[in-house]
């Protein structure tokens, strides 16, 4: 589908890809990684022709594409960027049969092909065809700039980074949409990537370079298993390992002791036991020691007049976890929510503990500096 | 003398024929600066430089030209004009954020079709800015082409300065203030109507 035949780019005598030899099969998922500056971006560009090689020649099936149209062979070729690049003046459907107008089809057919595609990644087309990029969410705005790309159904996709500006859980079901994707349309892809997750997670094969040279090509179990060298192992072996850290569960960094009270008890109680314990929370449970939810300090400050029971302030609306779930749970949960802590519970829903903020750090702490330091 | 509402038509007219000229010029000339950025500072000095030239003598020097009349006005207010157009274009086009670019010229657009469907439509807003800027100072300078023998809402000021007649110079000052507005008004209304949706800033909710 593609070769390489002795790449190089000079930029002010710095060869930053240096005699690239490479061959991309159909329908495989190559990615491109490395670190930062490595010539990735440089390497995927000449494909299209966004930049012209300094010397060495690559083949499109067969073809020396230096002999084709540039604005020809990129509309054959699908192109997604990290910063996305939606045009702003254009609707959602603009945006994405753009290629199919520069290729002139009939609004027709451009229509039709829009609505399968945002079906396809579960936008609803009638609700998201109209707008207008900035009206959406970052995770739908690359959403948009995959399925522009796909849009002309070229039969290979260059993406650089599409998913790097995005937030780690956007990004994580985006992977897993593509990855869906791909196995239903057998695209040929070239992916580049600083994410080694990432790459992990979707590659048919990994490139790894370094300098603009190619440090090691193989399937990912390959470089895992076999590094061609320390860099390579390196390269892996800290992800390795850090997909290895242990994190205790949530009964092993809580604290088992949080304040509670009673629905039936009184307003005033709360205020003296929140002062007494210097908390700004009350966590509300019944005589079973069920969790039922809990008042904070605002409620009080705000309500203490018109209220007269804790009943009345109860907040029920507060995630918990459940005992024995791993810690990394709880913290993802403080994280995404943006919450101080959370109230672990057991199977009978009584409250058992709680994790905060300063369990997350101690345990944290503990698997840098070793164990010994967990609360 | 004419009654005021033709002098003001006149006047209107004036400005604008100037500043029309000067955009049919102007923005194909901040295309092409993009194009040619080394001498997008040489251009920029050039029109800056005549823009310091004070109008009256920039009017008399294009009198050995066009002579008497509309002419030599309509040519000045062009040279004037030059400078807010071009330079808006330029910067418009400049201020897209260039993985647009990128992004247009990977879908496989021509240079043609990234300069009409991606470049210009964003920095519309901003080429019009341009053009609004130049329309008023246009109004502001066409009232003295009187002196060298336009029509326009110059006549009743000069007029009145002649026959010490200050109620005339007011209403032919204040007309011409009044046709300011109204362009800046129109014009900042046509600028936020040809602001593409996706580009206007939303309001919060
Ligand atoms: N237009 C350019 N002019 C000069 N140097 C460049 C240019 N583009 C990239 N480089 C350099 O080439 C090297 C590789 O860049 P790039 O391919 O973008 O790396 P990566 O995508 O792997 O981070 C970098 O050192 C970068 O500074
Ligand atoms: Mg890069």
């Amino acid at each position: 589908m593609l070769r390489f035949e002795q790449v190089t780019k000079i930029y002010s005598g710095q060869r930053v890809v240096d005699c690239l030899d490479l061959e991309v099969k159909k329908g495989e998922f190559l990615v491109l990684i490395g670190p930062s500056g490595c010539g990735k971006t440089t390497t995927l560009k000449m494909i299209n022709r966004l930049i012209e090689p300094s010397e060495g020649k690559i083949y499109m099936n067969g073809t020396d594409i230096s002999r084709l149209d540039p604005v020809q062979l990129r509309r054959q070729i699908g192109y997604v960027i990290q910063q996305v690049g939606l045009f702003p003046n254009m609707t959602i459907q603009q945006n994405v049969d753009v290629v199919l107008r520069l290729l002139k089809r009939p609004l027709q057919e451009r229509q039709e092909r829009v609505r399968e595609l945002l079906a396809m990644v579960g936008m609803d087309p009638a609700l998201y065809a109209e707008r207008y990029p900035n009206e959406l969410s970052g995770g739908q705005q690359q959403r948009i700039g995959v399925l522009r790309a796909l849009a002309a159904d070229p039969p290979l996709i260059l993406m650089d980074e599409p998913f790097g500006a995005l937030d780690p859980i956007t990004r994580e079901s985006l992977q897993d949409e593509f990855k869906r994707l791909q196995e239903k349309l057998h695209k040929t892809i070239v992916f580049v990537t600083h994410d080694m997750d990432e790459a992990l997670k979707l590659a048919d094969r990994i490139v790894l370079m370094k300098d603009g040279r190619i440090v090691q090509a193989g399937p990912p179990e390959e470089l895992l298993r076999h590094p061609a060298n320390d860099f390579v192992a390196f390269f892996f072996g800290k992800k390795r390992k850090e997909n290895e850290i242990y994190l205790e569960t949530v009964d092993e960094v809580m604290n088992p002791a949080p304040v509670t009270i009673r629905p039936e008890q009184g307003v005033a109680e709360g205020v003296e036991l929140m002062r007494r314990r210097h908390v700004d929370s009350l966590f509300v449970v019944d005589k079973e020691e069920r969790f039922l939810g809990q008042v904070t300090i605002e409620s009080l400050n705000r309500e203490h007049l018109r209220a007269h029971q804790i009943i009345e302030l109860l907040d029920t609306n507060v995630p918990t976890v459940l005992a024995g779930s791993k810690a990394e749970t709880a913290f993802r949960i403080m994280t995404e929510q943006r919450l101080k802590y959370v109230p672990v519970v057991d199977t009978e829903g009584r409250l058992v503990g709680l994790v905060t903020r300063t369990s997350m750090v101690n345990a944290l702490a503990s698997v840098v500096w070793g164990d010994g330091i967990s609360a | 003398m004419k009654p005021l509402l033709i002098l003001a038509l006149e006047h209107l007219y004036l400005a604008t024929a100037g500043v029309f000229l000067a955009t049919l010029v102007g923005v194909p000339l901040g295309i092409l600066l993009t194009h040619y950025r080394r001498l997008a500072p040489v251009v920029f000095s050039l029109t800056e430089m005549v823009q310091t030239v004070p109008s009256l003598g920039l009017l008399a020097l294009l009198l050995f030209v066009f002579g008497l009349g509309n002419k030599t006005l309509i040519a000045g207010l062009l040279i004037y004009s030059l400078l807010p157009i071009v330079r808006n274009t330029y910067t418009g086009i400049r201020s897209i954020r260039p993985e647009l670019i990128e992004a247009g010229k990977g879908m496989g657009m021509t240079r043609l079709q990234l300069l009409t469907q991606v470049e210009l439509p964003i920095a519309l807003p901003v080429v019009l800015g341009g053009i609004r800027v130049a329309l008023i100072t246009a109004i502001g300078i066409s009232t003295i082409g009187v002196v060298i023998g336009t029509g326009g809402l110059g006549q009743p000021i000069w007029r009145g300065i002649q026959m010490e007649n200050q109620g005339m110079i007011i209403q032919g000052a204040a007309t011409a203030a009044a046709l300011a507005i109204l362009a800046e008004i129109l014009l900042t209304a046509l600028e936020q109507r040809i602001t593409p949706r996706g580009l206007r800033k939303r309001k919060a909710t």
